[in-house]
């Protein structure tokens, strides 16, 4: 650090003050919120953080002014947050930014307009990154780590002083948002159905009117929520709408987009141009689309298997591993075709026999009891019309479409 | 192998704070244009693969095999 005399010290400090009091009487969002940013790392904000370490009195300071006073419920703990958080301490850090930014939406819910919006995204955005790493701190030293949790509690605050009617609605769904990073962060997702439905029943507010950042976050997390439902047509249509309105330059965004989106399309039948798992470096895909293609099993077997803690860890796993009975339609319908060729008019009599063997040739070793089994599936889930012959061992496929496609749905 | 035992149980408590996938933030207020949306992306999908071509390397060796049986069957 370099030297800094204490009237350095002072003034810093007094100029911080200032402009606090200043932006907020001129209502002056981008400069308030620049105020609250110390993530930013901005060479203001550190060292008024230098001076507070070397002017202990900083308290007095605003004591004595009346203009610094009547915010020194905001101006106290976050100059108490500047000072551990420039010293590493971030458990410290997180709980002052917290009683600090707790008076600021005290102040927020008073002011009528939503001039200050912006400086309470970035109060509340780092009031999250700054909770992740307290946590950190604290389990590395062995303790539990709760400040995370606590941020979500702060942050439902939020959105209650956000979710009513008014200019202030629009700032809702940015709090939503990072509430969702939080409990998908958790792991506690089930407390995002709250603020979903206070979002999608709100009928005095049209949800296009929300900023377009927010409603393409918005949709990635509630389609990831139907993934993990397995409400596949509402997850298509939601990670469809953010796929279509991400910025086209946020590769990574897109990616991880379509990590979600290309499970849900596989599941309802609709199969991603290689292009696209090139672009977008998605290799995990590529041979569980092959093995649609084709009808393969084995391949689609070793595919989930190659990359079975990578689909465990985004929890498509069981996505994926229900494709299998769209393999066994296509290699179904591979059978038929090769039979067509050869002889057009028994073609829709498959003998077991032939199944049996052609499962062996794929590696999986099944009886007829359980090839049987599998192709009652097969009809009773409507991916192949036809019945079974269960004394002469036959599958007879229906002479009309006997391979329904899935045409958008899921597999019933 | 035995020296490493000790850094999966590490891993997975701190497992529990992460999420692989989370959304980066886009900058407050970012614009975009519009027209540029999506146009690449959504076009990348195919509805239409399921055809009745029997012509691929898979479908070769499939008929192949099942021929060879087809043949050891009748001796």
């Amino acid at each position: 650090m370099a030297y800094m005399s204490m009237g350095e010290a002072h003034r810093r400090i007094t100029e911080y003050l200032n402009r606090f009091c200043d932006s907020i009487s001129s209502q002056d969002g981008a400069s308030l919120k620049s105020l609250f940013s110390l993530s930013s790392n901005s060479h203001f904000l550190l060292s008024v953080a230098d001076a507070l370490n070397l002017f202990q009195d900083a308290n007095r300071l605003i004591k004595q002014s009346e203009k610094y006073y009547q915010y020194a419920e905001i101006l106290v703990p976050i100059f108490r947050s500047l000072q551990s958080y420039k010293q590493g301490n971030l458990v410290e850090s997180y709980q002052s930014f917290e009683k600090s930014s707790n008076a600021f939406i005290q102040e927020f819910r008073n002011w009528e307009s939503a001039w200050a919006l912006e400086a309470l995204y970035t109060v509340v955005y780092e009031i999250r990154v700054l909770a992740e790493r307290a946590d950190r701190e604290l389990a590395s030293n062995g303790k539990s780590p709760e400040k995370l949790k606590g941020a979500g509690s702060f942050l439902m605050k939020v959105f209650g002083v956000l979710a009513g009617k008014g200019p202030k609605r629009v700032g809702a769904l940015y709090v939503t948002c990072q509430l969702f990073k939080i409990y998908f962060k958790l792991g506690t997702v089930h407390l995002c159905r709250s603020v979903i439905r206070s979002i999608e029943t709100a009928r005095i507010f049209d949800f296009k009117e929300f900023p377009k950042s927010d409603r393409v976050t918005y949709m990635y997390y509630t389609g990831r929520l139907e993934v993990f439902n397995e409400n596949f047509p509402a997850a298509d249509l939601k990670l469809s709408y953010a796929l279509k309105h991400c910025n086209p330059l946020s590769e990574a965004n897109i990616r991880m987009i379509l990590k979600y989106l290309i499970p849900v399309k596989l599941s309802i039948g609709i199969l991603p141009k290689d292009w696209l798992l090139e672009k977008y470096n998605l290799p995990e895909y590529g041979n569980i689309v092959q093995a649609l293609r084709r009808g393969d099993l084995r391949l689609l077997r070793h595919a989930l298997q190659d990359y079975e803690d990578r689909f465990l860890r985004s929890g498509v796993y069981l996505v994926l591993e229900k494709l299998e009975l769209q393999v066994y339609q296509r290699l179904m319908k591979k059978i038929y075709m090769i039979q067509k060729q050869k002889d057009p008019s028994k073609a829709h009599q498959v003998k077991l026999d032939v199944i049996v063997k052609a499962l062996k040739w794929l590696e999986m070793d099944m009886d007829l009891d359980e090839v049987e089994c599998i192709m009652a599936i097969l009809i009773y889930k409507n991916l192949m019309k036809g019945y079974f012959a269960h004394k002469s061992k036959v599958v007879v496929l229906s002479k009309t479409d006997p391979f329904p496609k899935l045409n958008g749905k899921p597999v019933n | 192998m035995a020296t490493e035992t000790k850094q999966p149980t590490e891993d997975v408590k701190i497992d529990l704070f992460e999420d692989d996938d989370e959304f980066e933030e886009f900058e407050i207020n970012e614009e975009w244009d519009e027209e540029e949306e999506g146009k690449e992306v959504n076009q990348q999908w195919e509805d239409d693969w399921d055809d009745d071509d029997v012509s691929d390397d898979f479908s070769l060796q499939l008929r192949k095999e099942l021929e060879s049986n087809a043949e050891n069957e009748k001796k």
